[in-house]
């Protein structure tokens, strides 16, 4: 179209049935884009609330067990124990001495018959001892005690199992009752679904993540504030810089990597520990803190640098009197995202052998350990149909504690940090 | 007496020296404050003056001596007469040593070899000596820096200036960690590979098309190290089908919330969909195993793609997909946001509609932006982990079939790495090679990456 035709061009009919049904299809495109946006951001909504209530959905089974009642005539099966017996430092071991656990196999075995202990979990006695230990008076009377089945049975009761659970589940209905699965919360690893907990990863968790911040933390506020209040503008600041922007940036797996050759390898540190898995983490949590207080740091308004290098203050004493402090609620906040990332980290941790079975809590720093995560995964990939749920529920646990330290980190930002 | 009660000890004759200096220089500020003898520095940096010098010097001398004292016990132990009768054999007499030293530090119970039980004794009488003058000579170095610096202390002294010179180290050693951690990683990849080279070719392991290390016999001349299927895996997953899924979704997000959403919607859809990339990646490996990749094998069944695997690449990828929508959004979000308001009012009062003004006028001046956002999420994806380690499978397929099974690069590195194989093995080894492919490539990746944004950013200042 040249400009000569474009002048003899009448104006644009814009009432017109042609350039009405153009408007139109404009504006259709124009709702088509809006509800494609709108798509979007539903479907990636959907995925979230979809992944949590799978999560939900199969974990909250994790926290319940089936039981079956047994009927145990303490005066008779002990010989007429004392509730005295019982109490007091030497509780546990008299009941060792009292052969507690033939003592329930053999009331299971009058009630359910011969092959009746295949019904229980080989932990169920000790459900009776927790029992005895809570309140001693019950070994005077006959009492019933709901103890918990075997894998099998639970699996098939609350959902769907083998058939011979199933017909088993069909023949005693009516006898099941759920209780609370307090041993989840406090045991550890275990072979028999029905007995593990998650005490022992979340203590090698919990060791971990305080390794990772005693290292990480004051490494990185250091660093962000000589960085954004003292380096000088030369070539090793730029190095600095980059090799922070790149750490935050390299896939965690390299740290793995990087802590089997170094730590593992070269300084000869103990094997699945804590110490080395904090470290670890440590490096990798550094650079998050550090981008974060930088900006923490250069929130503060020069003015008060200012006034207190005016009354006399030393650059040292600027940074540490003034600055940090007002620079802290915006420091701790990046810290406890940059944990929360810590905690949930797997990769790295596989790599410096953290993935062994663990059945007693680590008590130190350097014994063997597994964290919250690398329990998720070691039991994602077990077999057992009993330990699905046992998956869900730790994941349900995780997904809390992450939830609670970045609803602290935001209660933080908001209480505490100061818009200048 | 161990390391960590000599480190409490001195740390514990630090804080007494601190007492001590702060309590002389406070003595002689309260002479006269206003007089001309008021100290140059408050009496508080006194005491850390004389504390630091209590303390490091006895810390660094610890420091060097638990380096050396090994060589020195060593020595000690083989003048014992039990050493007369270690084999000649350097490698022997090593490997018996050590056993030594490990049952003899408490690391170890029983010795497999009788020879090394024999050499316990000198061992432990060495490790108790030399433990001893360690502590005996770091304990007096305390005193004696600690009565130095004390003696030191005067009105004039320039305690804070030099206890700020120090601090200042402290700062920029903690800065230089970055460095050695960076420094590190990188040495210890290429040492390792180096060494995993030695053995197996270099063009073999870049180009080959065969990964089965499984199926690798002899000390030489391996085969099976061909990593060109895992790139192709890694590839296909993390670049291909999980930006298929992220990029679409995570751009039409952004642009929503930015452009049309009210304030309200926005603020609380923008925290709620970065819980997406807040949720450990282990919950998303489950949850692509336990219930996307099954789904999916039965959904390709059901349209007659009959060899589906229960482990496809698309569930893996699909997942990551997933994960990787907020950093596409936020990414968007900030380009689009970076584009000047002018741009837009412009277009929009020549009539443009707005999903006009979007497509025609935003997206092509903020598409640098996009497309370093999309980079970063390239590489973040590349180098996720436990996703494909519990969704995508091990068989090393050169496939484009979504449907089918493809590895990758890091569930190789853990599948070569989790099982019992000694470090010296080109299994172990070949987990540092892939390691040192995946930080060259993530690292280029975001080397372009923040080049293309930093270069888009100075177009609109």
């Amino acid at each position: 179209m040249n400009s000569l035709t474009e002048t003899k061009r009448r104006p644009t009919d814009w009432q017109g049935a042609e350039m009405q049904k153009r408007i139109a299809g404009r504006y259709a495109a124009e709702r088509r884009f809006k509800a494609m946006g709108m798509a979007a951001i539903a479907l990636s909504a959907s995925f979230l609330a979809f992944l949590l209530v799978v999560m939900v959905g199969n974990g909250f089974l994790g926290f319940t067990q089936t039981e079956l009642p047994v009927e145990i005539d303490f005066p008779a099966v002990t010989g007429g124990a004392s509730p005295s017996q019982f109490q007091g430092p030497n509780a546990e071991a008299n009941l060792q001495v009292m052969g507690l656990r033939e003592i329930v196999d053999s009331s299971i075995e009058i009630q359910y018959g011969p092959e009746g202990t295949d019904l229980f979990s080989s932990g169920a006695w000790t459900a009776v001892s927790a029992k005895i230990l809570a309140d001693p008076d019950i070994v005077e009377q006959k009492s019933t005690v709901n103890l918990p089945v075997v894998s099998d049975l639970d699996v098939a009761y609350k959902d769907e199992g083998n058939p011979e659970a199933e017909a088993k589940v069909s023949e005693l209905s009516g006898q099941f009752s759920t209780g609370f699965n307090w041993n989840f919360l406090s045991n550890s690893d275990a072979t028999d679904p029905m007995q593990v907990g998650i005490w022992g990863a979340f203590k090698g968790s919990l060791i971990t993540m305080i390794v990772t911040l005693m290292l990480a933390f004051p490494v990185g506020v250091l660093a962000a504030l000589y960085l954004e209040e003292y380096a000088p503008k030369n070539r090793l600041t730029d190095l600095i810089e980059v090799s922070i922007n790149n750490l935050a940036a390299v896939p965690s797996i390299i740290f793995g990597l990087l802590g089997l050759a170094v730590f593992l390898n070269f300084f000869g540190m103990p094997r699945s520990g804590a110490l080395v898995g904090g470290l670890t983490l440590a490096l990798m949590t550094m650079p998050v803190i550090v981008i974060s207080g930088r900006n923490a740091v250069k929130s503060v308004p020069p003015s008060i640098r200012e006034a207190a290098l005016g009354i006399g203050a030393s650059p040292l004493q600027v940074v540490f009197h003034h600055v940090l402090p007002l620079a802290l609620p915006g420091i701790l906040t990046g810290t406890i995202i940059g944990m929360a990332r810590a905690l949930g980290e797997t990769a790295p941790l596989l790599m410096i052998g953290m993935r062994a079975f663990i059945a007693t809590p680590p008590s130190g720093i350097t014994d063997p350990a597994t964290v919250l995560p690398v329990q998720i995964f070691l039991w994602s990939d077990e077999v057992d149909r009993g330990f699905v749920e046992k998956t869900s529920a730790a994941i349900i646990v995780l997904l809390l504690f992450l939830l609670i330290m970045n609803a602290l980190a935001i209660y933080l930002r908001n209480r505490f940090e100061t818009r200048w | 007496m161990t390391g960590a009660t000599l480190l409490f000890l001195i740390i514990g004759l630090g804080l007494v020296a601190w007492f001590f200096g702060r309590l002389k220089a406070a003595g002689m500020q309260s002479g006269g404050k206003h007089s001309r003898s008021a100290l140059h520095s408050l009496p508080n940096y006194h005491g850390w003056y004389v504390a630091l010098w209590a303390i490091l010097p006895a810390a660094i001398f610890l420091a060097v001596w638990s380096f050396a004292s090994p060589a020195l016990i060593t020595d000690a132990a083989l003048t014992s007469p039990a050493a007369a009768q270690l084999p000649q054999d350097a490698f022997a007499r090593a490997a018996i040593l050590s056993e030594a030293r490990a049952i003899a530090s408490g690391n170890q119970v029983n010795a497999f070899n009788p020879l090394s039980q024999s050499m316990v004794e000198p061992y432990r009488d060495a490790i108790a000596y030399y433990q001893m003058i360690g502590a005996v000579a770091a304990l007096l170095m305390v005193f004696a820096c600690g009565v130095y610096a004390w003696l030191q202390i005067k009105p004039d002294l320039r305690a804070r200036t030099k206890i700020e010179r120090v601090t200042m180290l402290v700062l920029l050693l903690a800065s230089l960690i970055a460095i050695v951690t960076t420094v590190g990683i990188f040495l210890s990849l290429v040492f390792e590979t180096a060494r995993f080279f030695s053995m197996v070719s270099p063009i073999d392991f870049l180009f080959g098309t065969e990964w089965n290390p499984k199926a690798v016999a002899g000390p030489r001349g391996e085969t099976g190290f061909g990593a060109i299927p895992l790139f192709w895996g890694t590839v296909f997953i993390g670049a291909i089908i999980a930006m298929i899924v992220a990029i679409p979704l995570g751009l039409m997000s952004a642009i929503y919330l930015t452009q049309y959403a009210p304030a309200k919607f926005r603020s609380w859809m923008k925290p709620i969909l970065e819980v997406l990339a807040g949720v450990p990646t282990v919950v998303y490996g489950y949850f692509a195993a336990l219930t996307v990749a099954p789904a999916l094998r039965d959904f390709a069944v059901s349209i007659g793609i009959s060899n589906a695997s229960s482990e496809s690449a698309l569930a893996a990828g699909a997942v990551m997909g997933i994960m990787i929508i907020p950093f596409v959004s936020s990414m968007a979000d900030d380009s689009i946001a970076a584009v000047p308001s002018a741009m837009r009012d412009g277009s929009l009062a020549m009539g443009a509609t707005q999903s006009e003004t979007i497509k025609k006028v935003l997206i092509p001046a903020a598409l640098p932006g996009v497309v370093g956002g999309v980079l970063l999420a390239v590489s973040r994806a590349i180098g996720e982990t436990m996703i494909v380690v519990m969704a995508a499978g091990l068989a090393a397929n050169m496939t484009a079939n979504p449907f089918s099974s493809v590895t990758t690069v890091t569930t190789q590195i853990v599948q070569l790495l989790t099982g019992d194989q000694e470090f010296d093995s080109p299994k172990t080894l070949a987990a540092f090679a892939l390691g040192l492919v995946l930080f060259i490539v993530t690292l280029l990746l975001n080397l372009i990456a923040l080049r293309v944004v930093k270069k888009y950013r100075e177009a609109y200042e």
